[in-house]
């Protein structure tokens, strides 16, 4: 059993439950083949960098999980064929495994604290 | 000049380095970001971290300016091209 981080970017037109379908469908791909996830986070809407496909936003979500080798083969063919999925990206964590909220999930500092507290005191 | 240039050898170069050194007193002394902070791993998610290391053009910065060790350098390209592929950061600046 190896492990592996999912990052998958979904056109920004997906409902909430629409990326929950998704999700609940990789997930059971990964748990038919002994696999197991350990983690999925929504970082929800982000502007992409640079547009892909005419979009300029999508939806990202990642996915941690542990499984056979092969299975991320079968993945990672599984979002090449929708195609309403704009991006995707699959690699192994070793040492690197992080079971808690990622960078992405930390509240923005300074800017937004900043333009909030000035406006709050008295 | 020649003959003096072989038989000065070492002590010639010693006496460039003294110079080099004296000339560029006053610039800081670079360090490895990511040694300083004991950072073991560089994550491709950390996009501000790696912004800060992709400035104006989006380059890459390199190690001869940021003072990155080799080590750490390797791990934060790898970082940074994983998150180029994911859009979180350009490829060009536009």
């Amino acid at each position: 059993m190896l492990q592996y981080e999912a990052v998958f970017i979904a056109e920004p037109a997906h409902t909430d439950e629409e990326i929950d379908e998704l999700l609940k469908g990789y997930e059971q791909i990964v748990n038919s083949a002994g696999g197991k996830v350990l983690k999925v986070e929504k970082w929800g809407k982000r502007r992409l960098a640079y547009s892909i496909g005419h979009h300029e936003e999508g939806i990202y979500v990642l996915m941690t999980l542990e499984c056979p080798a092969g299975l991320i083969k079968e993945l990672d063919r599984r979002l090449r064929m929708n195609e309403r999925i704009v991006r995707h990206m699959a690699v192994r964590v070793e040492s690197e495994l992080q079971l808690g909220p990622s960078p992405m999930m930390k509240p923005r500092p300074e800017r937004d604290d900043t333009l909030g507290e000035p406006s709050m005191a008295p | 000049m020649r003959e003096s240039r072989e038989s000065g050898g070492r002590g010639q170069d010693r006496g460039r380095k003294k110079q080099y050194k004296k000339k560029f007193l006053f610039r800081k002394k670079k360090f490895c970001k990511f040694c300083d902070e004991k950072i073991k791993f560089i994550d491709y998610k950390d996009v501000r971290l790696l912004q800060g290391f992709t400035p104006e053009r989006a380059k890459i910065f390199p190690r001869r300016i940021s003072g990155t060790c080799s080590k750490h350098q390797r791990k934060l390209m790898q970082a940074i091209k994983r998150a180029r592929i994911l859009a979180l950061i350009p490829f060009t600046a536009d």
